[in-house]
């Protein structure tokens, strides 16, 4: 009796919690294929009788497709680069016993926990003397600011994980060092990868402050900065901004289940170090 | 399961010893070269977006700094001028006051939906995909989600309030129209934002502590709540700080909810500015440079402080 209880009071926890994680994603959703008819409601209405479409098609008609194709291009370059960068200087804090390796460590934390508002200035004024100023590589150099560090720490754990023994036979076997990393190294830490690569893609896609001061020429806007601008001059248009958010949240959200595993995998060996 | 297998085999000689040996055998340009060459990529980052502009931040903290053009240097004046700027101490109050409460119910939230993941580890697998989904949604999307959700006439909040739990006050409340119920309104979308990656993080350090420990507590006959009190909740203390510390720098440095919930940012009134959009705005907006950079100063050694704190904390406790 009192197992059923309990196991009827976990079951009822457990639907309000995942109630409470999705329901937000719902509504966004359905709220952006209401007709205006059935989204003014007093009674909101959780069913929708007749959906529509129209405001996909109308923002698609517009500036969204560039946005989005601006986005993905500043996120896959911060993803990309991370990675290399990560992995090879996780490599390199992992297998090398350096002297400066805790200085390293400090250092590589305290980037971690930099307010943005201290970086945005002078980043502005370095661009903007740069001639990086709306261009997608400055976007991109501000947001690895913002994402190399934890991934480094992330790769930095995985890499430690590889049994150095591989390595070591592959270059007793005469293979250089890169070799080694390259066809080693690389092929093993991939979980590792994948989880530091969600970090970045997410951050990246995500990230509003720096976007909206780098970006201001609407041809190179990217989503998060169109979007707020959008909410904040029409923001009674409800049906609208949920479409566009729809489209924003699609791509991360994917991305996000592709490699969810191997992220929780991450997030696991990481928690347990603590 | 594989890994332990061959490390078991191997364990023989001492890792780092083989590592050495093998290192050493290498030719000295390999060794001294190789790492620096590994970190080079990384370095550069650091150093060119991290390290100068922190330094340069700090630098225009100390001239004036009108047009974001840098002027003469005028000492401290710019933090004596923040300080004496009401919206800017009130900021600060409101900022931490707003990132207490954003601490304490993410991580008493995470704690209880970790310990629902562990009591139900069949589910546990989905759940905590779940449970991390809302983390993956960008931040100015559920800002928007939760403003439609708080809206006065048609928001799902309200009606909740009012035809679930009887609040008829709630009838048409405007969220939005003074600083309290909007600060609320955005602890909220913060809350779920921030809960995610807490809660499975937490999660993951719980299932860590099942074990001899807890099963020999079993036996001797204590209760999963004494068990959970005394040697589980302990074990994972260490993870609890970590986290308490990264919420509390991220809800200090909150950011997006407020640019797109409040209208005009800040407002009503700048009854909802916070530290963040008032050094984004003070720069971009005013073109105040000098007050800016000396307003992030302040906000980074908080955040120093805070970490510090937190460190010293962990390191007192395991003694």
């Amino acid at each position: 009796m009192t197992s059923l209880l309990r196991r009827g009071a976990l079951f009822l926890l457990v639907a309000v919690i995942v109630v409470s994680s999705l329901f937000p994603f719902f509504w966004m959703l359905v709220t952006s294929v209401k007709p205006d008819s059935e989204l003014f409601t007093r009674t909101p209405r959780f069913i929708v009788t007749s959906p529509t479409v129209e405001r996909y098609t109308h923002l698609l008609d517009g500036n969204i497709p560039t946005q989005f194709r601006n986005s993905l291009i500043v996120a896959v370059a911060t993803t990309v680069l991370t990675g290399l960068i990560a992995l090879l200087a996780g490599y390199a804090l992992a297998r090398y016993r350096l002297r400066t390796r805790h200085i390293l460590t400090v250092v590589i934390l305290v980037t971690q926990l930099l307010p943005q508002t201290i970086l945005v200035i002078p980043l502005f004024t370095l661009f903007r003397n740069a001639g990086l100023l709306n261009t997608f590589q400055g976007l991109t150099l501000s947001h690895l600011a913002l994402t190399v560090g934890l991934c480094t720490f992330m790769l930095r754990s995985f890499v430690v994980e590889i049994p150095f023994e591989l390595e070591e036979a592959a270059l007793v076997d005469g293979a250089s060092r890169l070799r080694a990393v390259w066809s080693i190294v690389f092929p093993l830490a991939w979980p590792g990868l994948a989880a530091s690569s969600v970090y970045a893609f997410i951050t990246s896609w995500n990230e509003l402050m720096f976007s909206a001061t780098y970006m201001q020429r609407p041809a190179i806007e990217t989503l998060p900065v169109a979007l707020q601008q959008y909410f904040s001059s029409y923001y009674t248009d409800w049906g609208g901004v949920m479409a566009a958010s729809v489209i924003f949240t699609i791509p991360v959200v994917i991305f996000f289940l592709i490699v969810q595993k191997r992220l929780m995998q991450g997030m696991a060996s990481g928690a347990m170090k603590g | 399961m594989k890994t332990t297998i061959r490390r078991a085999a191997s364990s023989a000689i001492p890792r780092a010893l083989r590592e050495r040996r093998l290192l050493q055998g290498q030719q000295g340009f390999e060794r001294r070269f190789l790492p620096w060459a590994f970190l080079a990529p990384l370095l550069a980052v650091i150093v060119g977006v991290v390290g100068y502009p922190v330094a340069r931040t700090i630098w225009l903290s100390f001239f004036d700094g009108e047009y974001l053009q840098s002027g003469p240097f005028v000492g401290l004046q710019n933090y004596r001028d923040i300080f004496a700027d009401p919206y800017y101490t009130g900021a600060l109050v409101r900022t931490t006051l707003f990132a207490a409460a954003v601490v304490v119910t993410t991580i008493l939230l995470s704690l209880a939906i970790a310990l629902v993941l562990d009591a139900a580890p069949r589910a546990a697998r989905v759940l905590s995909v779940i449970v991390l989904l809302p983390w993956a949604m960008p931040r100015v999307a559920s800002g928007i989600v939760w403003k439609w959700m708080f809206d006065d006439q048609y928001g799902v909040v309200n009606w909740l309030l009012v035809n679930w739990f009887g609040l008829d006050s709630f009838n048409g409340y405007s969220w939005f129209s003074t600083g309290t119920p909007a600060m609320v309104a955005i602890t909220v979308a913060v809350v779920w934002h921030s809960v995610p990656f807490v809660a499975v993080s937490l999660f993951a350090g719980l299932r860590g502590t099942h074990g001899e420990v807890v099963e020999a507590a079993r036996v001797d006959g204590a209760s999963a709540w004494q068990i959970l009190r005394r040697i589980r909740l302990p074990m994972i203390r260490p993870l609890l700080v970590v986290m308490t510390t990264i919420s509390t720098i991220w809800a200090y440095q909150s950011f997006d909810h407020f640019l797109v919930m409040t209208t005009p940012p800040g407002g009503p009134d700048h009854s909802t500015e916070v530290l963040s959009l008032l050094t984004w705005l003070e720069a971009f907006a005013q073109l105040d440079q000098g007050s800016a950079a000396a307003m992030a100063v302040v906000l980074f050694l908080m955040l120093a402080a805070v970490s510090v704190l937190y460190v010293r904390l962990n390191r007192e406790d395991v003694r």
